[in-house]
């Protein structure tokens, strides 16, 4: 039954069809409210109907919940992966798990498909996924580069390895796609402030993560430029993937001020805080995201970020709530860096 | 120096300060018992004071810099008036937002008496203060410290936590009173309860107060709170009814359809993150209170108790309590108070001694 379903998801995620999306994702409700204790209960204790009538109305779990329950929509001895938040709030970390990595894989790929990212000559300022085995981040990074270890330049050790990376930003034959954390990408320059390479035109950046947290700040518009000084990628070619441990799919923006997306197997609503309600069409509000290919813990979660719909489709993020604890892959990596040069 | 004579001060601060009566009781003849009180004699300005073999003098530090958050007006108007009362010259740089109640009380006062304001701050001002007193964050409160020169008295009033203890019975005064500290002031104050422990039917009480706070925010509705205070809120009210599904012994208790006010029962004993405006933790009794409040022991400001006996004032002071009081009265400290521990007016004044003046 349940192979059944991950290969409706997988073939949802291959040709994706808008109106398949809701019976899916109420197939994907009913059997996690069936499978998982945990949301089960907490379905159960918000009163929520055996069956509901939309997407809309399936219940989210605060994105918190992976750090206090093990949510999991398989028998435990069937875990075959586990993802980790970087649990530097000292609330400890959040989990994820996974009964297979196949719809995880796939949506990673065809979400770099669905936004006709280029993957080749990957370059991944982060650790190899064998290096950090909790890290969906890297693990993001080994299906896009295919596992090479020649593509990853962070060390297990959380080491730069500056000068092989100047080799492969220096070596001018085709294009690059640099994909990290951006702090990876502060702390590269910061780490090489002299270094100017004009890179082949079609080289990306995409960057992740925030600085929240780590004890250092710039704006994402200086970013922006200092990669373009440095690397000579434009704005236009930096992009931004806003995604988080507790997911199985990611939003993807590109230069400033533009919304994020969502590849068609994503929905998000944007919750009004003071009512808990759906908040009218240009309204701030609380980012809830629904994912189909998070078949393995639950579909939708309620994060504590704010974003504001957009007419066009998508999302501006305006940031995380002030209540929110810092959090994020984006401050471990840091911390492994500073950790090493301190 | 403002010119004016002590009586004169307070006279003008008694009188602009009739129509804020969350400001305390600030008649004339309250305010002489409090200078004379921590000062006794040494600020009028006729004649130095015998001060054990010599006489004495209390000169006010001035100009005064107040550094004020954007959480109450409360702390704000209460430094401003300190620094009158003692003859000092005041600037206060105001939140960003403002505060319209420190603008419409110096509006009442003497033009003599006024003090400076402004949402961005002179950087002259730090330089001249012979005293900041900074109400703010940690961070806010280092940033001020490291512009300082050792000689400039800096009075840092960081962020603070307060709480309640509570033995014996759950009479209906005692909820009124418990439900009367978190209301007041949204919360946003440091002498706002941010949880308290009860030693027995735990869960009863906190049944108890979210049935008062209903009744309190019906009457005094709350206004639709901006969108970052009501996510911060959301987040916290969400993840807590998630635990309370999932986790023994946690019940949430909140207002239907709004943010006004939710009552948590959580058994764990150390205290949890609190997003505040009429977010409450109510905690079974530990039977290791000290080790349940030492993360957080060097921040512990007000305890309000129930009851108030020389037992359990005695447990408050072991525990780090800066002040003791009954529950109900944790938002009313008297104007004698030690604000953080510190007499309020001897504190902003310098002691000259004079000897040999026979």
């Amino acid at each position: 039954m349940m192979a059944s379903l991950e290969t409706e998801i997988l073939r949802f995620l291959n040709e994706p069809s808008e109106d398949k999306f809701e019976p899916l994702a109420l197939a994907v409700f009913e059997y996690q409210r069936r499978q998982n204790p945990v949301y089960a209960s907490y379905c159960e204790f918000l009163g929520t109907p055996q069956q509901v009538g939309s997407w809309k109305s399936i219940p989210s779990v605060p994105q918190q919940a992976f750090k206090r329950s093990e949510l999991r929509s398989f028998a435990i001895e069937q875990t075959r992966a586990e993802f980790r938040t970087s649990g530097t709030t000292g609330e400890g970390y959040g989990k994820h798990f996974f009964q297979s990595l196949r719809l995880y894989e796939a949506a990673v790929q065809r979400s770099w498909d669905f936004f006709r990212l280029p993957r080749h000559n990957f370059v991944a300022l982060m650790q190899h996924p064998d290096d950090a085995p909790f890290s969906s981040l890297c693990r993001m990074g080994g299906f896009l580069a295919d596992f090479k270890r020649e593509c990853f330049f962070i060390t297990r050790n959380g080491c730069l390895e500056l000068d092989r990376l100047k080799d492969r930003l220096t070596d001018r034959g085709k294009p690059l796609t640099l994909f990290g954390t951006a702090l990876a990408f502060l702390n590269l320059m910061e780490q090489a402030p002299n270094l100017r390479v004009e890179l082949r035109p079609g080289s990306i950046a995409m960057e992740t993560g925030g600085f929240k947290g780590s004890g250092r700040d710039i704006g994402k518009r200086e970013l922006y430029d200092r990669l373009f000084g440095q690397f000579g990628i434009t704005t236009d070619s930096v992009w931004n993937e806003y995604g988080m441990t507790e997911l199985s799919s990611q939003f993807y923006s590109y230069g400033l001020n533009r919304p994020h997306r969502s590849p068609p197997w994503m929905k998000f609503l944007i919750i009004d805080p003071n009512t808990n309600e759906e908040a009218p069409p240009g309204e701030v509000g609380l980012l809830r995201i629904f994912d189909l290919a998070n078949l393995w813990s639950v579909l939708a979660i309620q994060t504590r970020d704010l974003a504001i719909a957009q007419p066009e489709g998508g999302f501006l993020l305006l940031g995380r709530d002030p209540g929110a604890l810092p959090r994020g892959c984006s401050r471990a990596v840091d911390q492994l860096l500073q950790l090493i040069r301190d | 120096m403002t010119g004016m004579k002590l009586d004169d001060r307070i006279g003008a601060v008694a009188s602009a300060a009739v129509d804020y009566p969350w400001l305390g009781d600030l008649r004339a003849e309250n305010i002489l018992r409090w200078v004379a009180l921590e000062l006794g004699e040494l600020l009028r300005e006729a004649e130095p004071a015998e001060y054990g073999r010599q006489h004495c003098f209390a000169q006010p530090l001035t100009p005064i810099l107040h550094v004020v958050g954007g959480n109450t007006p409360h702390a704000a108007l209460q430094s401003l008036i300190r620094g009158i009362i003692v003859g000092a010259r005041n600037r206060m740089k105001l939140p960003q937002g403002g505060l319209p109640e420190v603008d419409e009380f110096s509006l009442r006062l003497p033009s003599a008496l006024r003090p400076e304001l402004a949402v961005q701050l002179d950087p002259g001002w730090a330089q001249d203060a012979e005293a900041v007193v900074v109400y703010g964050s940690d961070e806010t409160v280092r940033e001020f410290s490291q512009r300082l020169l050792p000689a400039q008295r800096l009075l840092a009033h960081g962020h603070k936590i307060s709480f309640g203890l509570i033995w014996g019975s759950l009479e209906q005064g005692l909820v009124d009173g418990a439900a009367r500290d978190v209301f007041v002031f949204d919360q946003l104050g440091c002498l706002s309860p941010q949880f308290y422990y009860v030693a027995g039917d735990s869960e009863g009480f906190a049944s108890l107060l979210a049935r008062r706070l209903e009744e309190l925010c019906l009457a005094t509705p709350v206004t639709r709170r901006g969108q970052e205070i009501a996510a911060a809120l959301r987040g916290c009210r969400e993840e807590w009814k998630f635990r309370a599904a999932t986790e023994p012994g946690i019940v949430v208790w909140e207002s239907a359809g709004t943010l006004d006010w939710v009552v948590i029962h959580d058994p764990a004993a150390v205290p949890a993150a609190n997003p505040l405006h009429r977010t409450i933790f109510v905690k079974p009794m530990p039977s290791e209170l000290g080790s349940a409040l030492a993360p957080i022991r060097h921040q512990i400001s007000t305890v309000g108790l129930h009851p108030v006996s020389l037992e359990s004032v005695r447990q408050a002071i072991r525990l780090g309590a800066q002040r003791v009081c009954r529950i109900g009265q944790m938002q009313n400290p008297p104007l004698t108070w030690h604000h953080d521990g510190w007499p309020t007016l001897a504190s902003l004044v310098r002691y000259v001694d004079i000897e040999g003046l026979g």
